[in-house]
């Protein structure tokens, strides 16, 4: 876990004990968080996780059962003061019956102080946005573009992307990421991205939190993520002396050679014998130790594709 | 471009400043609530008044100054029409209005507004079709949608206007409240709520009819005039409303 950071002027989401239930369902339980300000959060998660629950609850689209969020230091849920700074466009975004782009684009820059008319008008360009076709006629790619170019352009100081990539080609995701990074380094803002292609995003991100039937599985810098777990590759009798008892996640062996991914950090000691022995250190895919590490907390054991 | 940190703006800002906003976001797509009503009143308007004329042609011996005809009926198509788009806003422009960030209470202010000016605008545009019926008397031949000589007495031009507007906000505020109660509650509740009012309105039919009030009732409504009957309407629509925001409060975008 992070270590909590006790200023309250870094964060811009505090969550405690968020609770949202569903007459059968609980989507969120409990869930205590904070998402500091100024960084690009991944909130990972299978499907029906509570991944777009949570967001909901954050932006004050949706309220919960019990538990307290902040957002800036205030309560979000019907406070203006707060609420021109968080823009969340859903994945499944509803429009204004006959509503075209340009009419969702005009109602935006009305919503957000912060709106650049410019880069808008570039993005619309970019991912080629149909000017004369009505929203709800639109593509599943294109109609997530909308929410995208709305997202980017409205500069907001919480900004909430739920899948922003369905439908979406592989040019325009890689346009997405391009210009989410590019905009975010002369912009900082606070970014929350959901994603279930986690190898995808994973190089935007500074923050990961993992969420799983509801409950937060990891919550930590992406660098310590990545500490947690490393694939040794070598001559197989080299490699198992170094992994010695540790839990091993993948294996892979090439006659000789095994290519074994590990959980927990190598010591300085295991760090020279890999030099002595001649391994190679690879750093583990983010995607292999989330879903390692939901499996392991799920009954759910099925296979990885669920993510 | 700006080269700014966007940081969250924290100074105090009135909470009412995005009303107009919403407001102008209700008419971000200009036919729905503008042109669209308007096209469909003239349309009505002018079927009401061309069947009038097709009864009147096969009508040879009819003395129009002593036999009108009404076609009054045209006048509630474009009601209709508003209900289904107040009846859209709530299914459609919320959820996005959620995205843009809009609390409900901005949202449903805004929208009020906008309900309140289309409403205007039905009942000014009710008013001169009022003046130019009685004015032509029918257009000659006695023949009327919106201005049958008995409306003079109820209140005239104004007062009709009046209530054609009161008229038309209730059946939006309507149309909005079946929407909303749709995001908020389940299929059964919902059928339960239709069931529900069904009951109540026949119950208070039988309760009438039991007791023998009729013509109480009718007394009541022959002293009331477009004025008082404005002020019945607009009374519904600040219940109606009420309702409303207590259901849009806690309705979400999913």
């Amino acid at each position: 876990m992070t270590t909590p950071t006790t200023d309250t002027s870094v964060r811009a989401i505090e969550a405690q004990g968020l609770t949202r239930r569903f007459k059968d369902t609980i989507a969120l339980d409990d869930v205590t968080l904070n998402f500091e300000k100024d960084k690009i959060h991944g909130l990972l998660g299978r499907n029906g996780a509570g991944k777009t629950t949570l967001m909901s609850v954050m932006t004050a689209q949706d309220w919960p059962t019990s538990g307290s969020v902040r957002v800036f230091g205030q309560v979000p849920h019907e406070n203006e003061q707060i609420l021109p700074n968080i823009c969340f466009v859903r994945e499944e975004q509803r429009y204004p019956e006959d509503a075209l782009a340009k009419h969702a684009f005009r109602a935006a820059r009305e919503a957000f102080e912060n709106w650049d008319e410019g880069f808008a008008q570039q993005l619309i360009e970019e991912f080629r946005v149909p000017k004369k076709t009505t929203i709800k006629k639109m593509s599943r790619g294109q109609k997530s573009a909308v929410g995208v170019i709305i997202g980017l352009a409205s500069r907001a100081p919480l900004t909430v992307f739920d899948e922003p990539y369905m439908g979406l080609d592989a040019v325009a995701r890689q346009l997405f990421y391009d210009r989410l990074l590019q905009d975010y380094s002369e912009h900082p803002r606070t970014v929350v991205v959901s994603s279930h292609l986690i190898d995808e995003i994973s190089h935007l991100l500074e923050h990961v939190v993992v969420i799983d039937q509801g409950k937060i599985m990891v919550d930590e810098s992406a660098e310590e993520l990545a500490e947690r777990a490393v694939t040794v590759v070598g001559r197989a009798d080299s490699v198992a002396q170094v992994v010695g008892a540790r839990e091993v996640l993948d294996r892979e062996d090439l006659g000789r050679i095994a290519r074994v991914t590990v959980l927990g950090k190598l010591n300085a000691t295991e760090r020279c014998l890999v030099n002595e022995l001649d391994l190679d250190l690879i750093p583990v895919s983010l995607q292999q130790l989330i879903v390692h590490l939901t499996r392991k907390n799920g009954q759910t054991n099925t296979a990885s594709e669920g993510f | 471009m700006t080269t700014t940190t966007p940081q969250p703006t924290l100074p105090h800002r009135s909470s009412f400043a995005r009303v107009p906003a919403v407001f102008r976001l209700q008419f971000a797509v200009r036919y729905s609530f503008i042109w669209l009503p308007m096209f469909i009143f003239a349309l009505a308007w002018v079927l009401g008044i061309g069947i009038g004329f097709f009864i009147d042609s096969q009508m040879p011996d009819r003395i129009p100054a002593e036999d009108p005809i009404f076609s009054t009926g045209a006048a509630q198509a474009t009601i209709w029409y508003l209900a289904f788009m107040a009846a859209y806003t709530a299914s459609h422009t919320f959820p996005f209005s959620l995205a843009l960030s809009y609390s409900r209470r901005v949202y449903v202010i805004g929208t009020y507004l906008a309900f309140v000016v289309v409403a205007a605008g039905y009942g000014v545009a009710t008013m001169l079709a009022y003046y130019i019926e009685r004015v032509t008397e029918g257009f000659g031949r006695h023949i009327y949608v919106f201005g049958p000589p008995s409306f003079e007495n109820l209140g005239g031009g104004f007062g009709i206007g009046m209530f054609a507007a009161v008229i038309v906000l209730f059946f939006m505020c309507f149309g909005f409240f079946w929407a909303i109660l749709y995001r908020r509650v389940t299929i059964p509740i919902l059928w339960t709520v239709i069931i529900g009012v069904i009951v109540a309105i026949l119950g208070t039919v039988v309760v009438i009819t039991l007791n023998d009030w009729w013509p109480n009732i009718g007394q009541w409504l022959t002293n009331q005039n477009a004025f008082t009957l404005a002020g019945w309407g607009f009374l519904a629509v600040i219940l109606l409303g009420a309702v409303n925001y207590l259901l849009i409060r806690k309705a979400t975008a999913g």
